[in-house]
């Protein structure tokens, strides 16, 4: 498409540029600024600096409460600040094309974009730079959305003034930057999968049908985890067995896949491209092995339901969902009913959302003193399909379904609802603050059923009913798999949740802060098998697309060592929290050895402890010199050159 | 990104629809070096999404998840993009598939067009904006919407009038009364149908009344006003521009209805109802919020917390089937509800400024009759394989995101990715096969 795009003068887009008598004004109010300098930031040197600043509103989410432009106004005083344009949103294609239009037309050679968290669109503008022509790295991020007008949203001219500073930072830093080069470090082609239920099969056999080596790790004897103890899977009714067997058996005869079964990690090192594991499987010693990128598919356990929570455990006829299951695929065919604790089961009770949705105040805390708020997603659908099949099987057993909200959203879902109230399945709603309660039915009415329970019907308008069963079914959903010795090995984040975090769940679902770690399936959070399956395949196709080039390339921000400056104290190497990115070692000099330190670029997180212990100051961190930091450090100080800083401090503060 | 291309184009893959899941699905075919072609059948890729004010369940403005992907796309090397394009008809044998595109006439030559929207400053005409839900107004030939891509003026066929104005102020004469809809095929190895889904109508049930007033709207209308870029700036009422005071959202008024053919759950309208009612109490603090629901779906990572979050904030969760709407004289609605809440008084008459009906997800695109895709009995494209819910009916031909039935956009994302991982093994063992065999 064309590259002619240009700001025009219309609501979305802002303002000037094809105005030759403003850019000569602007230019010359900057060169005025440049050869009046008030500071130390702003040395003659930099006067040839040629900076675009490039303020977005965030479709208001900025602009509402940011005066933007008096932001752009202000910083075109900033002495090299060739241009400072305001745009609905920089990160659309327009926007973009601004910036590598202007760097192409005006010789742009800094550019600044003040937006929202660099976390959403750093590498965007990095990339639109880096079309431009200029090193990607001579570009400066502002978050003047979460730091300005979202954190100031009541003060809108301190949220401008603060703006206004950051961007004043941004510029001095820019002012010391120099151009970077992505470090480019050997790519593994294998991957490694740590877990081999479904999501672990699916990203093995996705990426070994695309030539891909893989390793997979499981703890257990056998492959297919949880889904080896269901019996049919919603919405197709297939027998689970058969999938497990399909993906295993494409995992198996696999030539690139090596299966390890009874195996752990024990230990992972390295970084994206080049990761060294240590794998450790039953009854042999550890052994290390490489791979370029780790899918963790490490699954979920079964909400285990408290001691007493709804007698569980104290009264035998009181199961779980999975228990049930088994139950059920474990009765005979020819059986005539259900049979628990010895008796024959007339009525049963599914009580959904045990150990979900909890609410404060209402449920007991885990162990860990956590409350499971979330919906574990699968139980509704489960527990329907569950008492549809026992209506279905059993015609003169009665099902009571007691629930919040009935949560049938997927495709097909809804149908089992349907079916299981024209097959007579009862449904008693009660509120979250207030779940039904389960008792033991005293000897003497034993006869009705072994247990009964009480709930505050708010179909009936909150009637209160006792509904009198011989099995209670504990609808338990879905916790955090057990894999705290992996999230410490890998520096891996959970949510409140305790489920494993992915970066952005729209821009990044799959992937997590380290680099070449990607997760699948519902090691993340609760999902069904299909969600589980798709879930697993967008893992592998992250994993095969860096697979496909050559090399890995990581941001330069990593520790640099001047050699010359270093006298090989090895503070920092004791500083150095990241084990291997920083070491000594021998050199010659002038004929003599000695110790200096040097960076593993592939494993230095750019964190900068080394940077503060040195007592040379020979050690920086590229991209965030210390020269920058004073730079910035002034430009807050400082803001705009002719402003009343002083009272805006005040403001701010 | 491309608009001339010629029939001897031959790329790996087409994916047919560029809204979130096409440009997902194209992104990850082309990072694992794919060669891919997108066909959009509207005048900018985006799809629903682009449209939207914010999505759940982190308050993201949807343009910012959107925009980025649609310009990386745009950018991308390997990723070729058709617009104003409807696939007419796939035609497959011996593993090739034949994808017959009709590319509609714009009557702008893109080649020449620099996006300066000077022609639409210019044009007199003026007609319902679509994008806006037409709330707004839009010029007979104009660039899409400002994060439009491409940045290409569209003329608009049936509302201009022929006067010649736009080819007069065009600084680079792209104007071109005379071309022609321009027919072409293309082969590929694969496809993936990322067709997407429309809403069906607020009218669908009589007894709801959006016929006879404009206060009853499509959620998609309240997404445009509550959008910081929208018609308004601001959340009016379309009726009389009144600032509401009091909102209603009716849950399930286009799903889990077999009155209505859609006996399905829509999957995202509980959330996108809590989320707008959150964006209003924000945009209105004063106003009441009530939202009429069956079950409140919040199923998805976080999605229950954003639930319970509403609920604080004081919006009202009313369980109960609203029967009917009158419109009230000043254009006020008058609900009638029959609620599980209060025993003495369960059948109510409600009043409200504003009415947001829930409409249900359906099928953008049917390929069961031009294509080797089969659909399901819900009309959405059949999925039968266990381990592959990705593919379709037919070899070589996947799909993604909600053309396989509703699905919010973190799921569309996800099943998105997953149809290039699937399309790209099948291309890779194709090509592993034929140099075997």
């Amino acid at each position: 498409m064309s590259t002619q795009n240009e700001f025009r003068e219309e609501p979305g887009c802002e303002v000037e540029q094809n105005d030759p008598a403003r850019i000569e004004a602007q230019i010359a109010a900057g060169q005025r600024a440049a050869v009046a300098p008030n500071s130390s930031t702003y040395g003659s040197d930099d006067a040839a600096l040629k900076i675009g600043v490039y303020i977005c509103r965030c479709g208001g989410n900025i602009s509402d409460v940011v005066d933007v432009e008096q932001v752009a106004e202000t910083v075109k005083l900033i002495p090299g600040v060739a241009t400072a344009k305001v745009h609905t949103f920089v990160c659309s294609d327009p926007g973009q094309h601004t910036i590598s239009d202007d760097i192409l037309k005006e010789n742009l050679d800094r550019v600044v974009v003040a937006s929202c968290s660099p976390f959403l669109h750093e590498q965007t503008f990095r990339g639109a730079v880096a079309r431009g022509g200029l090193n990607p790295y001579l570009y400066e991020h502002v978050n003047i959305r979460e730091q300005a007008s979202w954190a100031h949203k009541h003060d809108p001219a301190g949220a401008t003034s603060k703006a206004i500073r950051m961007i004043a930072a941004a510029i001095g830093k820019l002012r010391h930057a120099v151009p970077l080069e992505q470090i480019k470090l050997p790519n593994h082609r294998r991957a490694l999968v740590i877990g081999g239920g479904i999501a672990g099969l699916k990203a093995a056999s996705d990426l070994a049908a695309r030539g891909i080596q893989v390793l997979l790790v499981e703890k257990a004897g056998e492959l297919g985890g949880h889904l080896n103890e269901r019996g049919r899977v919603y919405p197709s009714e297939q027998d689970a067995a058969k999938l497990v067997a399909e993906l295993a058996q494409r995992v198996n005869r696999d030539a690139r896949i090596e299966v390890r079964l009874s195996s752990q990690i024990k230990a992972v090192s390295g970084f994206i491209g080049n990761f060294k594991v240590q794998v450790e499987s039953e009854g042999a010693l550890p052994s290390e092995v490489t791979a370029g990128a780790i899918i963790v598919a490490t699954g979920f356990r079964c909400y285990q339901p408290q001691e007493n929570e709804f007698l569980y455990r104290t009264d035998p006829c009181v199961l779980t969902l999975p228990e049930f299951i088994q139950l059920m695929r474990s009765t005979p065919d020819s059986a005539r009913h259900l049979t628990v604790n010895g008796r024959a089961v007339n009525n049963i009770a599914f009580l959904h959302c045990v150990g979900s949705r909890q609410l404060d105040g209402v449920h007991e805390p885990q162990a860990d003193g956590r409350l499971n708020t979330y919906c574990s997603r699968t139980c509704c659908t489960t527990i329907l399909q569950q008492a549809l099949a026992v209506r279905r099987r059993f015609n003169k057993t009665g099902v009571y379904s007691f629930y919040q909200d009935i949560r049938t959203y997927g495709r097909g879902e809804e149908n089992y609802y349907i079916e299981a109230s024209k097959a007579g399945v009862v449904f008693f709603r009660y509120n979250g603050e207030e779940p039904p309660k389960a008792e033991a039915t005293p000897r003497e009415h034993a006869r009705r059923g072994a247990l009964s329970i009480t709930v505050k019907d708010t179909l009936t308008w909150n009637e209160e009913l006792t509904v009198p069963v011989d099995l209670l079914v504990l609808g338990t959903g879905m916790i955090p798999g057990d894999i705290a010795d992996l999230i410490e090995q890998m520096k891996l984040a959970t949510g409140e949740d305790g489920f494993l975090q992915e970066v952005h769940p729209k821009l990044r679902p799959v992937e997590v802060a380290v680099n070449g770690v990607l997760l699948a399936g519902t090691a993340q959070g609760p999902m069904n098998i299909q969600e589980t399956l798709s879930a697993a395949g967008a893992a592998a196709a992250k994993a095969a697309a860096m697979f496909a080039k050559e090399e890995v390339e990581l941001n330069p921000f990593v520790a640099e060592v001047d050699q010359d400056a270093c006298c090989g104290e090895a503070q920092c190497v004791t500083q150095c929290v990241y084990e291997g990115a920083l070491r000594l070692v021998t050199r010659e000099v002038n004929g003599e050895l000695v110790e200096r330190a040097e960076v593993n670029a592939g494993l230095c997180v750019g964190c900068g402890a080394c940077v503060a212990v040195c007592p040379q100051r020979a050690i920086q961190l590229n991209g965030w010199r210390l020269d920058q930091f004073d730079a910035m450090v002034d430009g807050i100080a400082e803001g705009v050159p002719g402003q009343n800083c002083a009272q805006e401090l005040v403001q701010i503060g | 990104m491309n608009t001339k291309i010629s029939s001897d184009f031959k790329p790996d893959a087409v994916v047919v629809g560029g809204g979130i899941a096409g440009l997902q699905s194209a992104l990850d075919m082309a990072d694992q070096d794919l060669k891919v072609l997108v066909v959009e059948r509207n005048a900018s890729i985006g799809g629903h999404m682009i449209a939207l004010s914010k999505v759940f369940p982190t308050l993201d403005c949807a343009s910012c998840i959107t925009t980025p992907k649609m310009s990386a796309a745009a950018h991308h090397q390997n990723i070729q993009i058709l617009t104003n394009t409807e696939v007419q008809a796939i035609e497959s044998r011996d593993g090739v598939h034949r994808v017959k595109l009709l590319q509609k006439a714009t009557y702008v030559n893109f080649d020449k067009c620099i996006g300066c929207r000077l022609c639409e400053y210019a044009c007199d005409t003026e007609f319902r904006d679509r994008f806006e839900e037409g709330l707004g107004a839009v010029r007979a030939i104009a660039v899409p919407f400002t994060n439009a891509i491409p940045q290409k003026a569209v003329l608009d066929a049936e509302h201009c009038l022929t006067c010649g104005t736009c080819a007069r102020v065009c600084p680079t004469d792209a104007i071109e009364f005379d071309q022609k809809p321009r027919r072409l095929t293309i082969e590929t190895q694969a496809v993936i149908v990322a067709s997407g889904f429309e809403l069906n109508s607020v009218t669908l049930k009589p007894q709801y009344n959006a016929a006879r007033s404009q206060n009853v709207i499509a959620p998609m209308t309240l997404e445009r006003l509550l959008a910081p870029h929208g018609p308004y700036g601001r959340v009016l009422r379309p009726s009389d521009g009144k600032i509401p005071g009091s909102v209603a959202f009716v849950q399930c008024a286009g799903s889990r209805d077999e009155s209505i053919g859609v006996s399905y759950c829509s999957r995202v309208c509980c959330m996108y109802a809590i989320k707008q009612a959150m964006l209003l109490s924000g945009a209105l603090p004063l106003a009441d919020i009530t939202i009429y629901y069956m079950d409140i779906r919040a199923f998805g990572k976080g999605y229950e917390q954003f639930f319970q979050n509403a609920k604080a904030m004081g919006i009202n969760f009313v369980r109960g089937k609203v029967a009917r709407i009158d419109p009230l004289q000043g254009g006020d609605l008058r609900l009638h509800v029959e609620t599980t809440e209060d025993a003495e008084n369960p059948m109510q008459e409600r009043v409200h400024d504003l009415v947001v009906l829930a409409q249900g997800m359906i099928p953008g695109w049917n390929p069961a009759q031009i294509s080797p895709v089969a659909c399901a009995t819900d009309g959405f494209v059949a999925t039968p394989s266990l381990t592959a819910p990705t593919a379709t009916t037919a070899p070589g031909i996947f799909t993604a995101g909600t053309a396989a039935g509703p699905k919010d956009i973190v799921d569309t994302i996800a099943e998105a990715g997953a149809a290039a991982m699937q399309a790209c093994q099948y291309l890779y063992q194709k090509r592993e096969a034929a140099l075997v065999g």
